[in-house]
């Protein structure tokens, strides 16, 4: 293998890092989906024509860390059979796909030099339309995988450069919206040859060995790095837990993820055996998919400042245990429509649980679920179908050791990648006018370090009567945790007003919306890291004078006494009141019938549940 | 009568002269950042001594000053901006804290100990009125007057002395906005009141109360320093007119920006591309790189076919700039760049910088090895002669900072400071092919026009690297901001968003649209007596294909848009489309959004003095010799030292050879050989 100089080494690198981020710019700006374009629900990368992860910038850790599975299964049956110019599509989670849920169409492209198959690139992105019950993939109460819409295992779409137009017909024949579908599709295939072109440029100006020896060295630097990382994690098991509120079919019974995780000296194990078996709902998860999360909260443990880096040597030292029939290793047929939120999020909770007990100087407390919809009517103004779904009416972020939790529609899953969109933008696209998108105070985990704001979300329907599938979204029941006695995160509502009616909507169910309904999305901020008791009284006081908590909230929760009038500290009472440990902790809690913030008196999970 | 151009940077204060002759004289004088009107007048005041008169006198005999300056951007990235309240519509009060995701567009997703986005203005200064004004323009909720009103009254008893009014849809209808900004100016009149529709009349609404609130947040400071520049120029006789340089590459008289101070930010980084594409100009080449290498940063700008590109995606720091900008992507590479070890036992170089101060290790207060100490112990840069011998340069302390971060990696002095060398070399390239490449450009068919104090040392190395034929180092290499704005058109951007699908567009709607931005252009251009006759108007429109998110800009046809010229726009929006994105859909319908109207009024074009050729031998030039350490052979080479003073047009060079000057020192690497143009400028070409 060629000897390669540090500068050529980090030229290489830093290569194939920019044309990640150039391609996931180009389908944004092109692409016509909401989830891709402004909410950048798409992922790419590069890997090694074995599989191994050589670059993956930027994107949701669930579509695509896993796609080394993916790449071994298409290498195992195309064989010889793979040329340049060819693409596959494949959004199955089985028969080879190893894809987390249908929605997510995966384009992967073997880059070829000099007739030799070096590469694959992919570029994975939320497709409007998959076909099956309902549209956009999310049907809670499908009967199995095949009713969740269009399986596509790896399959050439296009051949040698020639786009097979029967299969393509096939395929947009079975999809809503097969003219978007499609412009996506164009946007995405065509991110794969410009991916193609850069890194053919590299390998000419460096020569196939070296490029290939500064890739390995890359891989083998990092995998030291996190090696040395691992290490100095103590030795020990360490465990966490977590659980969505029903399984969309069988209904108000929560599921529960748990995992051990185990350091030995450089390596981690994260095993999923003691989770719930798989369900009849769709918040079932393949094992590519669980594999992903479980080295996605291995990363966000690591040094931030390799954050950059991260590739296959990131996780050569990590193994993740999921038995078959598992709901963390589901068998076909199950369904997985919910899977990259639910149990996604609930496995990437529990490790974040698991890993905050080995460093809580790296404790990162769980964050407002995703309080998603997918709603499909008419638009009066043009007389077309739409289907409308966006994060913007999620909660906040949760408080990590050090820092309070950002405020914002986010959620934990997609590791606050994902993106808000614009009212106005949304006004004039979908006949829905907003009444309100604001943060509500004390609505969030309280803590030394706080979550960001929860927030109030409220639009009218001006278009026909349809129907809106609450789809991933969670949280009414299970309340995420948080860290260091930091505060969890506090229960979430969506109710429909309707007249002087007050429906509520629970997560992973279809119900209908009329015209002239409000729709009322209350989303609780992150949990809290660490005792409020412990937070600085200057930062309680800011947060009274903000109106992010109310002077009420400052007292019973942080001890800090704030006079309302002039928002300064009562330094001696504060001093008075924090002198022991309150008796009585308060968390938020939403008022059913007024819809205000309340504070009640905190009653632990377990004691709830039963 | 003399012109001036004026670029208040970060540390230099520049100052140009062109003569009536069409000769430019250079000045430079340090920045003071407290009151930078005296760094202005301490340059204009060596200028006025290079021609043995007062400040008084100098100042008689000119016609027009240009100016840019970083005081907008520095009051930005320091936060010491106004005390900025926000009104708003009621139920929308954390669209700024929220922005559109967690982090910018910077950060990477698998770091999540980062500080949550501190806006300008805190929640409890942002206050909610009714009031609501839907997408069509339709006034739903009128203003509730008496809401106003006490939810201004708090904010001006909070002590704001900036209120930006920032309502939904208000670039449909500004009614709402305008009647909120004229009672909170009955009610305080000495403060600062700005309207979103106003600085940015173009839907989504975080990028535009963003942008208002920077406005808010910036205007009161840059009125201060632009009233009181004014006046100084006045008590000091001087009669010509006093131009600002803006982020659009315009240019536009005091009375006219103030109110719209978010135009103010990178005011000096957009004059580069204009001072390089006339040079190129000089040389009949329009595709042309535009860099400018500081202490701090390296800005690159692409120029092709002599267009210079804008954008409306900046952000600068966490914060989001949504006004239309010269595009000069940034990156965190100068003289004074640091070396570290990263995690994975890389050494890299950047962004971090030593700044002014304490600056490199070789200005002897420093203990980090920067890139100038790299170039310093590599003998490329002259220790004796550093900014024409003002700066003396320590040698010795370079070699030890420099050394210390080898010593981590094994490697000595000189091998250390060429790998920093290449490195940052290699940082700057990279970006310059990023930022090419994004717009689908080879960039070997692109000329290099170097600029920047530190510009002269790498850029052949950096063409070498990237396989870039030509170089062309400007005479007024190291004041480049400042020569651009000889060549900037005084003008105004107006827009108008209206979002319709090609088959339902209104022609008589665009038309009045239209009529609309163009009386606002007489009526602002009038107030500065520039007559309509000497406007020229470029209209252009921001479309998409039915569907998208994301808009391009198309121009419009210079008469009223019909069904006939409609065509026409169509099938160049599917060109241009296609040559961005590499395919196009005309089967799509397409839909418009945004129309926009770019109004100027052309400068005289500059005429620099052709000067006679070398009658001598280049080795008249020589100033001596330098120990020099080139890329691949660690053992040094001597290279001959050339003064730029004594250079003529049509001296010739090989590389390897440096040529100093008072203000810069010019790296030919092996491999290249130079020239001197008839302007005195340094071509650069690879043999």
């Amino acid at each position: 293998m060629a000897t390669i100089d540090q500068i050529t080494l980090s030229t290489v690198w830093y290569g194939f890092q920019s044309l990640c981020r150039e391609m996931r710019a180009m389908v944004t700006r092109t692409s016509q989906s909401y989830l891709i374009s402004t909410l950048k629900d798409l992922s790419v990368g590069v890997w090694l024509a074995d599989g191994s992860i050589v670059a993956v910038p930027e994107g949701l850790p669930v579509q695509f860390l896993g796609t080394s599975f993916a790449i071994s299964s298409i290498r195992e049956m195309y064989k010889e059979n793979l040329h340049p110019g060819d693409v596959i599509l494949t959004n199955d989670p089985y028969h080879g796909g190893h894809n987390t849920h249908l929605p997510d169409w995966g384009y992967i492209r073997p880059v070829f030099y000099k007739g030799e198959l070096l590469f694959f690139t992919l570029v994975r992105g939320h497709m409007m339309d998959t076909g099956g019950s309902f549209p956009g993939g999310y049907f809670a109460n499908a009967y199995d995988i095949i009713a969740e819409g269009l399986n596509i295992p790896p399959l050439k779409v296009v051949k040698k450069g020639v786009l097979d137009e029967d299969l393509n017909k096939l395929i947009f024949n079975n999809v809503r919206f097969p003219v978007e579908v499609k412009i996506d599709t164009d946007a995405m295939i065509a991110a794969g040859k410009f991916s193609e072109n850069r890194i053919i440029e590299i390998l000419e100006r460096y020569g196939k060995d070296t490029v290939l020896a500064s890739i390995h060295q890359m891989l083998d630097r990092t995998e030291r790095a996190v090696r040395a990382e691992i290490a100095a994690i103590p030795d020990g098991t360490y465990s966490g837990e977590s659980a969505t509120d029903d399984d969309g079919t069988v209904l108000d019974e929560p599921v529960t993820v748990r995992v051990d995780v185990t350091i030995k000296g450089d390596q981690i194990t994260l095993d999923f055996s003691r989770s719930d078996a798989q369900r009849p709902g769709f918040i079932n998860s393949v094992y590519a998919s669980t594999f992903t999360r479980a080295a996605a909260g291995v990363i966000l443990y690591m040094d931030p400042a390799l954050a950059d880096f991260h590739n296959e040597g990131s996780l050569r030292p990590i193994k993740v245990v999921a038995p078959l029939g598992n709901v963390t290793n589901c068998r076909y047929p199950a369904t997985v429509g919910a899977s990259p939120i639910n149990v996604g999020c609930q496995m990437l909770e529990a490790v974040v649980e698991a890993l905050g007990k080995a460093r809580p100087d790296r404790s990162i407390a769980s964050w407002g679920k995703h309080r998603g919809d997918y709603t499909f009517a008419l638009d009066p103004r043009t007389g077309e179908r739409y289907v409308r779904t966006t994060f913007d009416y999620d909660g906040s972020a949760g408080a990590v050791w050090g820092h309070d939790g950002m405020t914002g529609p986010t959620h934990l899953t997609a590791l606050g990648s994902v993106q808000r969109g614009s009212i106005e933008e949304a006004e004039i696209r979908f006949p829905w006018r907003m009444l309100k998108l604001e943060a509500r105070p004390n609505f969030t985990g309280h803590g030394r370090w706080r979550g960001g704001c929860g927030m109030d979300w409220r639009a009218v329907n001006e278009g026909s009567d349809g129907r809106m599938s609450s789809g991933s979204s969670d949280g009414d029941v299970v309340q995420g945790k948080g860290a260091l006695g930091g505060q969890r995160v506090p229960c979430a509502r969506t109710f429909i007003l309707r007249g002087n009616e007050k429906i509520r909507l629970k997560p992973h169910r279809i119900d209908p919306v009329k015209t002239g309904d409000i729709v009322v999305k209350l989303s609780p901020g992150g949990g809290g890291v660490g005792d409020p008791w412990t937070r600085p009284a200057d930062r309680v006081a800011e947060d009274v004078a903000n109106e992010k908590i109310t002077a009420e909230v400052a007292r019973l929760v942080y001890g800090v006494v704030v006079d309302p009038a002039t928002l300064k500290v009562d330094e001696a009472a504060t001093a008075r009141l924090r002198s022991t440990p309150p008796t009585q902790r308060y968390e938020a809690v939403i008022n059913e019938e007024t819809l205000d913030i309340e504070m009640k008196p905190l009653v632990p999970q377990a004691e709830q549940t039963t | 009568m003399k012109q001036l151009t004026i670029d208040v940077g970060g540390t230099f204060t520049d100052c140009l002269v062109l003569e009536e002759s069409g000769q430019l004289q250079r000045f430079k004088a340090s920045t003071t950042p407290d009151d930078p009107t005296l760094g202005f007048f301490a340059a204009v005041g060596k200028a006025a001594k290079h021609y043995g008169q007062t400040l008084e006198q100098f100042l008689a005999d000119v016609e027009q000053i240009v100016h840019g300056t970083t005081l907008g951007t520095n009051i930005l990235i320091t936060e010491r901006g106004a005390k900025v309240g926000m009104i708003t519509t009621k139920g929308f009060r954390d669209i700024v804290e929220m922005r559109r995701g967690i982090r910018n567009l910077h950060g990477s997703m698998f770091d999540m100990f980062i500080e949550p986005y501190q806006p300008l203005v805190p929640r409890r200064l942002v206050r909610g009125v009714e009031e609501r004004t839907l997408y069509t323009g339709k006034m739903l909720t009128p203003l509730n007057e008496s809401e106003l009103r006490e939810q201004a009254r708090r904010l001006l008893d909070e002590g704001c002395n900036a209120i930006a009014i920032c309502f939904l849809h208000s670039y449909a209808n500004g009614d709402n906005e305008r009647k909120a900004k004229q009672i909170v100016q009955q009610m305080s009149p000495d403060t600062y009141v700005t309207a979103s529709h106003e600085i940015l009349p173009v839907f989504r609404e975080f990028e535009r109360f963003s942008t208002a609130v920077i406005s808010a947040y910036i205007g009161p400071a840059i009125t201060r320093y632009a009233r009181k520049l004014q006046s100084g120029l006045k008590e000091r006789g001087c009669k010509g007119r006093l131009l600002m340089m803006l982020a659009n590459g315009l240019v536009q008289v005091v009375d006219q920006c103030v109110d719209r101070a978010v135009y103010l930010l990178n005011s000096g980084p957009a004059a580069a591309p204009y001072g390089a594409s006339y040079l190129g100009g000089l040389h009949g080449k329009n595709n042309l790189l535009s860099v400018d290498m500081g202490g701090t940063s390296f800005d690159v700008c692409v120029v092709k076919e002599g267009e210079i590109p804008s954008t409306s995606d900046s952000w600068v720091g966490e914060h989001r700039v949504a006004i239309k900008m010269v595009d000069v992507p940034t990156v965190g590479a100068g003289g004074g760049s640091l070396a570290w070890i990263d995690s994975l036992g890389l050494l890299r170089v950047g962004p971090q910088s030593a700044g002014a101060d304490p600056g490199p290790a070789a200005y002897g207060k420093g203990e980090e090895a920067s890139v100038t100490d790299a170039d310093l112990v590599l003998g490329y840069i002259p220790a004796d002669y550093f900014l024409g011998g003002d700066v003396k340069l320590d040698v010795e302390r370079s070699h030890q900072a420099v050394a210390r971060v080898g010593s981590k990696l094994h490697m000595n002095a000189s091998q250390t400071a060429l790998v920093m060398n290449t490195t940052i070399n290699t940082v700057m390239a990279n970006l310059i092919t990023e930022v090419c490449t994004k717009k689908g450009h080879d960039v070997r068919d692109f000329t290099l026009v170097a600029g920047g104090g530190a510009g002269g040392i790498h850029a052949a190395a950096i063409a070498k690297q990237l396989s870039i034929p030509t170089v062309i180092v400007p005479r007024v290499a190291a004041l480049m901001s400042a020569f651009g704005m000889f060549a900037m058109n005084l003008g105004l951007e107006y827009a108008r968003s209206c979002a319709r699908r090609q088959d339902k567009l209104d022609f008589a709607e665009i038309s009045g649209l239209y009529e609309d931005m163009r009386r606002q252009a007489r009526d602002d251009f009038a107030s500065i007596g520039i007559a309509e006759s000497q406007l020229a108007y470029k209209p252009s429109v921001e479309m998409r294909y039915v569907g998208q998110f994301h808009e391009v800009e198309i121009d419009m046809p210079a008469e009223d848009l019909n069904a006939d010229n409609l065509k026409a726009l169509l099938q160049n929006f599917h060109t241009q489309y296609e040559k961005l994105f590499t395919y196009n859909m005309p089967w799509r319908s397409a839909e418009f959004l945004t129309y926009r109207l770019k109004v100027t009024s052309a400068s005289r074009p500059i005429q620099t003095a052709v000067l006679s050729g070398a009658g001598t031998n280049v080795e008249t030039a020589r100033r001596g010799s330098r120990m020099c350490v080139f890329d691949g052979d660690a053992k040094p080479i001597e290279t001959p030292a050339y003064d730029w003073d004594r250079m003529a047009p049509g001296h010739k060079l090989t590389g390897p050879a440096l040529i100093d000057d008072k203000t810069t020192t010019v790296l030919v690497v092996p491999g290249f050989r130079c020239e001197v143009d008839a302007y005195h400028n340094l071509l650069l070409r690879a043999q």
